[in-house]
């Protein structure tokens, strides 16, 4: 028992007379093994120059709707804005309307996510009534990105360009991706949080004031040019969050995609060499689980934070 | 100034521009990581020192700690997103 949990220390021989040390690199060497003799079985077909993995993300449209120059069409990302958003909405319905004194497996779950929404994500930067009023707005985030990020890493059949044939019907082949990896969605989010805590800002303390408050506190003598220099730099730290807080998502999301679409067989396919698939896709479940298991929980969580701190730092007497 | 005298604004090499470009991605994206990665490393091991010293505080730093690596993480995407605009889309 004492030896299974505790760890042999590294050189030391254990009961095979091995150490893991000469393990783990017998292991490595026979995993390298297996792709030098794939790469000398398959050999090398030169560069891919058909295959274009930006097409991953390439967006369809499904039907198409022109308001002017105005381009409205239906698309993949559309089909998963939509799916989230039912997501979103069915799960909190329906855990509602049956809730039980003894929850089952899934009612728990939510109740968790509700509390951290409530409490940690909201509680920890709002109070009072102005976190009863904003806490809807903050936990629909929440869920809505994390519905939106976990589906997007669900293989659905959304890619039209290319089509495989099962019992004569033909389906596009699956394909993954998510509402939250095209630039459009995080921002459109992020500017109604941005427009959102500026009005509750100066909701709460007046236009004029609500922009003093913008100044750090400490500065009453200082030369007004000083201050009128503090308060540029101000004004571009909140554009600047416009930025990093739409970015922080998309990019997250879309580095996991394309981490998952090279490691899972794309660098194979654009280089040509059949072998290195075999020392990438192990990879790819590493990344495909850190992926679900953190970064997908971690962008929502961290969104749906930096909201309740932008709205708590606008309203809050001290600056 | 007349920018069109510089010599970047004359490079319609394909060759040299799809260099330009690999270098964009490789040096931005690898550079940011740098930076992140030290980051994220002093976030968690100043945790570990703060949970060593007060083990009581290990519920309220969680949550800390979550958002600090999020934070930092995110500044190696920021350099990696210019890297792919600046590989795919110029």
């Amino acid at each position: 028992m004492e030896q299974a949990t505790a760890p042999a220390p590294s050189g030391a021989p254990d009961r095979d007379g091995m150490s893991t040390k000469a393990k783990f690199f017998i292991g490595l060497g026979i995993y390298l093994a297996v792709a030098i003799l794939l790469l000398l079985i398959f050999g090398n077909d030169g560069k891919n120059e058909e295959f274009k993995p930006q097409n991953e993300f390439k967006l369809e449209p499904w039907i198409s709707i022109h308001l002017g120059s105005l381009d409205l069409s239906i698309n993949k990302a559309v089909l998963y804005l939509l799916l989230a958003s039912l997501a979103t909405i069915f799960t909190m319905v329906w855990i509602a309307r049956r809730m039980h004194q003894k929850p089952n497996r899934v009612q728990t779950a939510v109740e968790v996510a509700y509390d951290l929404t409530k409490n940690t994500i909201t509680g920890g930067s709002l109070s009072g009534e102005l976190a009863a009023k904003w806490f809807p707005f903050i936990a629909a985030l929440f869920f809505w990105i994390w519905f939106s990020n976990m589906l997007g890493f669900l293989p659905l059949p959304t890619n039209t360009e290319h089509h495989f044939t099962l019992f004569g019907l033909e389906i596009p082949s699956f394909a993954i991706y998510a509402a939250t990896a095209n630039i459009a969605i995080p921002l459109v989010l992020t500017l109604v949080v941005w427009l959102s805590y500026h009005v509750e800002g100066i909701r709460s303390k007046g236009l004029v004031p609500y922009f003093k408050s913008w100044l750090p506190p400490g500065l009453e003598n200082m030369s007004p040019i000083g201050k009128g220099a503090i308060f540029v730099i101000e004004v571009i730290s909140h554009f600047v969050r416009l930025i990093s807080l739409s970015v922080r998502l998309f990019a997250n999301i879309l580095a996991g995609h394309l981490l998952l679409l090279f490691m899972g067989g794309g660098l194979a396919v654009l280089l040509g060499i059949a072998a290195l698939g075999a020392l990438t896709f192990p990879l790819a479940f590493a990344f495909f689980i850190f992926e679900v298991g953190l970064v997908a929980t971690l962008q929502a969580f961290i969104f749906s934070t930096l909201s309740a701190i932008y709205i708590g730092g606008a309203t809050s007497a001290t600056h | 100034m007349d920018l069109t005298a510089l010599p970047l604004a004359e490079v319609t090499d394909e060759g040299v521009k799809g260099a330009g470009k690999a270098i964009a991605l490789g040096v931005g994206a690898g550079l940011g990581s740098i930076g992140a990665g030290i980051g994220v490393g002093f976030i968690f091991g100043k945790e570990i020192e703060s949970v060593a010293r007060q083990p009581e505080m290990k519920s309220e730093l969680e949550s800390i700690r979550w958002l600090g690596f999020a934070l930092t993480e995110a500044v190696a995407f920021y350099t990696f997103i210019f890297g792919l605009i600046a590989f795919f889309l110029s």
